[in-house]
């Protein structure tokens, strides 16, 4: 057997006793329960319906989210990179404030506040705006870290070769910056869904919300609690291992 | 090479050249010494057209140096192989080929792989630079530099940062290249190699040439600073 064979059954090993620890904890806080748990509350069609829903706005929701703060995020990225002041200057501001603000207050903020200055009702769009804004700063640090990777000398020796400057973008800045960039993408990712749990306060029927209206309902405290948390790992958990197959295949 | 160089001055932040003037009519292998800070990298970088200096201008063998003309003519091999991490030595060599030289994808490959075999890198075409030695890498670098079929070869401490080991090695390798009719000019800190190799001695002092000649002058210096220099380097 070749030890690099040995060491990805090491490192498997390593893993499933990770995994069975934590499910022993998890065992052993149910065993310690005093009353019965049963999952058959969420198990009725028009239920299972609503969460699959829910389940889906959630990703949908984050997917917009994501994009949106990557744009914005690519913008500000650019306000920091100018020449004119003002632009540093309007980056570093919405940085601290949003730096220093809870994501709650600012979908509050965005949705009770700012939508009726703009004479709109559509408040899970401008919760949506607010998740958008909160990531952005995070998407700008994700660009800065990735642009400053490429070395001044590689701009020479683009330019010595006679690269044009969408030869120089398609061939060797972008393949490397998504490289580096991944990741922490990712890792924002997660965060957006994390953070889209938080629209439920504009009763927009994502997965928090719509277990918590079940749960209103049927009384499964619990179990509604730990069916979330599930469904959230199914979406974070497949979505971090990407990220780190993706640095693993292509890191440099 | 015809070199003519016509009151060069370049700033930083301070000054790093001061109006040097300098013209050469023969001679294929230029070496440019002197301590750091002296210059010399400015200078051979302004001389491959890479940095435009604050005042006056270089012309090589009749061409502008800043001209589209003369960029094509030339090599440049950086003091950090300062290949693209992200591909392999070949494609490191077929993309600059294919995209800037209108080669096809046959042609390219096949003179990325010429070259790569002419400085000993035939088993090494795959691989990263990240995952070949600093020697290696700076070999391919070379053979990047030499696939566009350069006129000048430009070499900016192609060994700084090497062990004396793969310094060697990567000499060795640039001494091969002896037969190829090409002219180089380059900066080094090794006095070995610039006996060797070079046919013309520029010595640079805070900014200016201050002694040059063949490179017997290494041995007989007529100036103090290289006398100082070469008792430091020895």
């Amino acid at each position: 057997m070749n030890s690099t064979l040995k060491n990805k059954i090491r490192k498997i090993v390593a893993y499933v006793l990770a995994i069975l620890t934590v499910v022993a904890f998890i065992v052993f806080i149910v065993m310690r329960q005093t009353t019965d748990f049963s999952f058959e509350p969420y198990n009725v069609p028009l239920i299972r319906e609503r969460i699959f829903t829910a389940f889906k706005n959630t990703i949908l929701v984050s997917v917009i989210s994501l994009i949106g703060s990557m744009i914005l995020g690519f913008i500000l990225y650019l306000f920091t990179k100018s020449k004119i002041k003002y632009f540093n200057a309007f980056a570093d501001v919405i940085t601290e404030i949003v730096y220093g603000t809870p994501l709650l207050v600012l979908i509050i903020i965005s949705a009770f506040l700012i939508a009726p200055a703009f004479d709109s009702r559509n408040f899970v769009l401008y919760g949506i705006i607010a998740l958008i804004v909160y990531m952005a700063p995070y998407m700008t640090n994700v660009y800065k870290s990735a642009f400053s990777s490429i070395a001044e000398e590689q701009y020479m020796a683009m330019d010595l070769f006679g690269f044009t400057p969408y030869q120089k973008y398609r061939y060797i800045i972008v393949p490397q910056v998504i490289r580096i960039l991944m990741p922490t993408l990712m890792n924002n990712f997660s965060l957006i869904i994390k953070g889209s749990a938080l629209l439920n306060v504009l009763a927009y029927s994502e997965l928090y919300y719509t277990i918590q209206q079940a749960q209103y309902s049927n009384f499964a405290f619990v179990e509604g609690y730990i069916l979330m948390w599930g469904l959230y790992l199914i979406i974070t958990i497949p979505l971090s291992q990407l990220a780190k197959f993706v640095e693993r295949k292509w890191s440099l | 090479m015809k070199l003519n160089i016509n009151n060069i001055s370049h700033s930083y932040d301070v000054e790093v050249l001061h109006d040097i003037n300098f013209q050469l009519d023969k001679y294929k292998s230029i070496g440019i010494i002197g301590v750091s800070g002296s210059g010399k990298s400015t200078l051979i970088r302004i001389m491959s057209g890479m940095e435009q200096p604050t005042s006056g201008n270089v012309s090589i063998n009749t061409m502008d140096v800043q001209s589209e003309e003369y960029r094509k003519k030339i090599g440049f091999v950086f003091q950090n192989h300062n290949l693209f991490p992200h591909l392999s030595l070949k494609r490191n060599i077929t993309l600059i080929l294919e995209k800037t030289r209108g080669k096809t994808k046959t042609e390219a490959e096949e003179m990325a792989l010429k070259y790569l075999n002419l400085l000993h890198l035939g088993d090494q075409v795959n691989k990263l630079p990240k995952n070949v030695s600093g020697g290696q890498a700076q070999r391919a670098s070379l053979a990047r530099a030499l696939s566009i079929n350069p006129e000048i070869i430009f070499l900016d401490e192609p060994t700084s940062s090497l062990d004396p080991i793969l310094t060697h090695e990567v000499l060795t390798a640039i001494e091969d290249l002896r037969d190829l009719g090409k002219e180089f000019v380059f900066v080094t800190h090794v006095m070995s190699f610039v006996k060797d190799f070079a046919d013309y001695v520029i010595f640079m002092y805070q900014g200016e040439i201050i002694e040059h000649g063949l490179p017997t002058i290494l041995d007989n210096p007529s100036t103090f600073e290289l006398k100082e220099f070469m008792r430091k380097v020895r």
